[in-house]
């Protein structure tokens, strides 16, 4: 039943991104007002859906990995839905955000556990949720500087080819989507930093009142430990290529790349490959 | 009804003979009004841009000008004498204005095919005959579909889609490299006209800087005062390539005025930043390789040629769509036209019959009561004209309603047929054949 109403608004988005498609062929401008619409719709559709998961659960809906990627699509899906109201209606938004945006749902929906598998209560409670609060707003601004990194790879493709390729729709210019990944890097890094740090931080506090196994700590050899520790440092080689002149454009993009799939493997991979870790839902053996 | 067009344009005149049958905009009102005062009871729409000039008329078979009465009228208003221009005069009639009408305003009758500027000239010159009353029932119908059919072949055919002059095609680059230009510095190297034409397109980026590079300073001085821009001596070129981001370069050295290595050198000092080189040189003034380096985008001549043949055929292939297109169209809308004209020719017919009967019947009553007070003949007339009103409502509606319904070309309506047979109403007149252009 829950997969069916993900479905509702997934099938959605799908319908958008195939007009979006459809813009290769179709050049009339109905085709941007269906395409806005759609993905208004789903959009609206998933918030319902997420209201009702927070109404149900009695806190925001960032409490377990499924519900935290579902958030993180929902946002993606505004800031797409923003650019495509915003930027000139011939730039293909969509062709980078919607597919995205799918990709984080039916993730989200088929490989993640649905439960927080966990039991926190006060000052716990809290800074387990605002750990989750920076580190999803870390992986939204990841998440940006992903589909602009791309963007800007598809149109130095696109302007290298001679003569210039024609796809039948517009990408933004390569100052543009290198600005987006420029500011969304910077923005992502300290976010995901402090994410970590009070994850860091609450963990060792928890073992140290019960030690591992006990307590919600999660000891440092563990998968999502060191995970996450590879993200940050693949982050912080992000930021500083971001800031070094010599690899600017491919180098950082390519580096941008990287880094997302590293945030999605340390969010959802060790969950979803079943590894042992102690962190969240498989702690207590939640299965997909 | 009858439509004609008569004019010239581009492949009919040399500019000598457009230029003088030209209505610039100071007398554009004087002729629509001059238009107006010869031919009463008729509409006109002058279109008068630097590729055509072509006055549009309409009005009742029976007072509408023919070829002979406009040519006149253009030769008078001119002060030309009529062999000046006749043998270039093109007309056409009826269905084929508005055929012709609905091509020029998706700009496939324009000298570059697929260009932007005539949809806004059809929809000036319009607005002039609106402004100037010269434009009535008919050319609202016709322009106005005109405007949307224009608007419907670019987006259905992409036909306005890629620019066609390396110049063009180099800002198109440019916005496709950069977002803002205010903060961006161009760099011409060479003060040929090439150069000069491609700044021109630039130049409507709003640059923030522009620096022109040249062996002979008081040329570059020259050109850099054209354009409100910083004249650099040559021995400077390095240090401008490194202020650059979009580059021009239109020198005739004999070899690369920039090598691979140098502009390695420049991008590190430039810290990286993206740049936009156009080597619009023959032979080449940037080594290629310079091409292949990261956050460079360099376009030598035959590429931004080979981009404007590519956007040209592309634009060809629109050709026939778009023909599909203007076909369907010119036929509804002149359907529509005649239709709407039958409609009104019967509404009349209709009125006029029934005022006839309702004043010969008040006649024959009021002869046979002369007792009757002029009040009460008043009240009865009053009574009859409600009466014929009421009785006459439905039809009339029934006839408007029919005379929008789409339906076969060639046939009247069912409902205006039916109409004409209930009322004993004179047939309509067979539609004519649309005549074929005049040359």
């Amino acid at each position: 039943m829950d997969r069916l109403k993900i479905l509702c608004f997934a099938g959605t988005y799908g319908l958008a991104l195939a007009v979006e498609l459809a813009r290769v062929v179709v050049r009339s401008p109905l085709r941007w007002y269906a395409g806005v619409g759609l993905t208004a719709l789903g959009w609206l559709v998933q918030t319902v859906y997420l209201a009702n998961l927070a109404w149900t659960s009695g806190a925001l809906p960032v409490t377990s990995p499924f519900e935290s990627v579902m958030v993180l699509s929902w946002v993606v899906a505004l800031i797409g839905l923003y650019l495509m109201v915003q930027w000139p209606r011939r730039v293909a938004v969509g062709f980078f955000t919607l597919p995205l945006v799918l990709g984080l749902i039916c993730g989200a929906a088929w490989f993640i556990p649905r439960s927080t598998g966990r039991d926190w209560e006060g000052a716990t409670a809290f800074w387990g949720t605002v750990h989750g609060m920076f580190l999803l707003a870390g992986a939204v601004c990841a998440s940006l500087a992903f589909a602009a990194g791309l963007m800007y790879l598809a149109q130095m493709r696109r302007l290298k080819s001679r003569p210039v390729k024609k796809f039948g729709f517009s990408l933004p210019s390569l100052e543009q989507s290198e600005r987006v990944n420029r500011g969304a890097v910077v923005a992502a890094f300290p976010l995901l930093t402090a994410g970590l740090l009070i994850g860091v931080l609450l963990s060792a506090v928890e073992l140290r009142k019960g030690g591992a196994g006990t307590s919600h700590g999660v000891p440092w050899y563990d998968p999502k430990v060191l995970s996450a520790g590879g993200m940050w440092l693949v982050f912080a080689v992000l930021l500083h290529a971001r800031f070094r002149p010599s690899m600017r454009g491919r180098t950082v993009m390519m580096l941008t790349i990287a880094a997302f799939a590293f945030l999605v493997f340390t969010w959802v991979g060790v969950e979803a490959l079943r590894l042992p870790t102690a962190h969240g839902p498989a702690r207590a053996g939640v299965t997909p | 009804m009858r439509l004609l067009a008569l004019g010239v344009d581009h492949r009919s005149a040399p500019a000598t003979v457009r230029e003088a049958l030209a209505f610039g905009d100071s007398r554009l009102g004087a002729g629509l009004d001059a238009l107006r005062e010869s031919f009463p009871g008729n509409e006109f729409v002058v279109l008068s841009t630097c590729n055509r000039v072509e006055v549009y008329a309409a009005g009742p078979a029976d007072a509408a000008p023919d070829v002979d009465a406009l040519s006149d009228f253009i030769s008078e208003f001119h002060g030309l004498r009529h062999d000046a221009f006749a043998s270039h005069l093109v007309g056409y009639h009826d269905e084929a204005v508005v055929g012709h009408l609905f091509r020029v305003a998706s700009s496939l009758e324009s000298l570059v095919l697929g260009e932007g500027q005539i949809l806004g000239q059809v929809r000036e010159a319009y607005r002039s005959a609106v402004d100037r009353k010269a434009a009535g029932p008919v050319f609202h119908a016709v322009f106005q579909n005109a405007l949307r059919v224009g608007k419907l072949v670019r987006e259905k055919t992409g036909m306005d889609q890629g620019k066609l002059s390396v110049a063009s095609v180099a800002v198109d680059l440019a916005r496709e490299v950069f977002d803002t230009f205010a903060d961006k510095t161009v760099l011409v190297i060479g003060a040929g006209k090439m150069g000069d034409l491609t700044l021109q397109h630039l130049k409507a980026l709003n640059p923030g800087r522009i620096l022109i590079v040249n062996r002979n300073l008081g040329r570059a001085e020259a050109v850099a005062a054209r354009w409100q821009g910083q004249a650099v001596p040559f021995e400077r070129l390095n240090q401008a390539l490194i202020d650059a981001d979009l580059v021009i370069s239109t020198t005739a050295a004999a070899e690369p005025i920039v090598t691979h290595d140098q502009y390695v050198r420049v991008q590190r000092a430039r810290r990286n930043r993206l740049a936009l080189i156009l080597d619009i040189a023959i032979p080449r003034d940037f080594d290629p390789r310079i091409g292949d380096l990261d956050q460079v985008a360099l376009y030598h001549v035959d590429d931004l040629r080979a981009q404007a043949e590519q956007n040209l055929s592309r634009r060809r292939k629109g050709v026939e769509p778009a023909l599909q297109i203007i076909e369907r169209e010119t036929a509804a809308c002149y359907t529509a036209l005649r239709r709407q004209q039958d409609a009104g020719m019967l509404l009349r017919q209709l009125g006029d019959r029934a005022d006839q009967v309702r004043e010969r019947e008040l006649e024959f009553l009021f002869q046979s009561l002369p007792q009757l007070t002029e009040a009460d003949r008043a009240a009865i007339a009053h009574m009859a004209s409600r009466l014929q009103n009421q009785f006459l409502h439905h039809p009339r509606a029934a006839v408007r309603s029919a005379a929008s319904e789409p339906a076969p070309p060639d046939a009247p309506h069912p409902v205006l047929t039916a109409v004409r047979h209930l009322f004993g109403l004179a047939d309509a007149p067979v539609p004519k054949p649309g005549l074929k252009k005049i040359t």
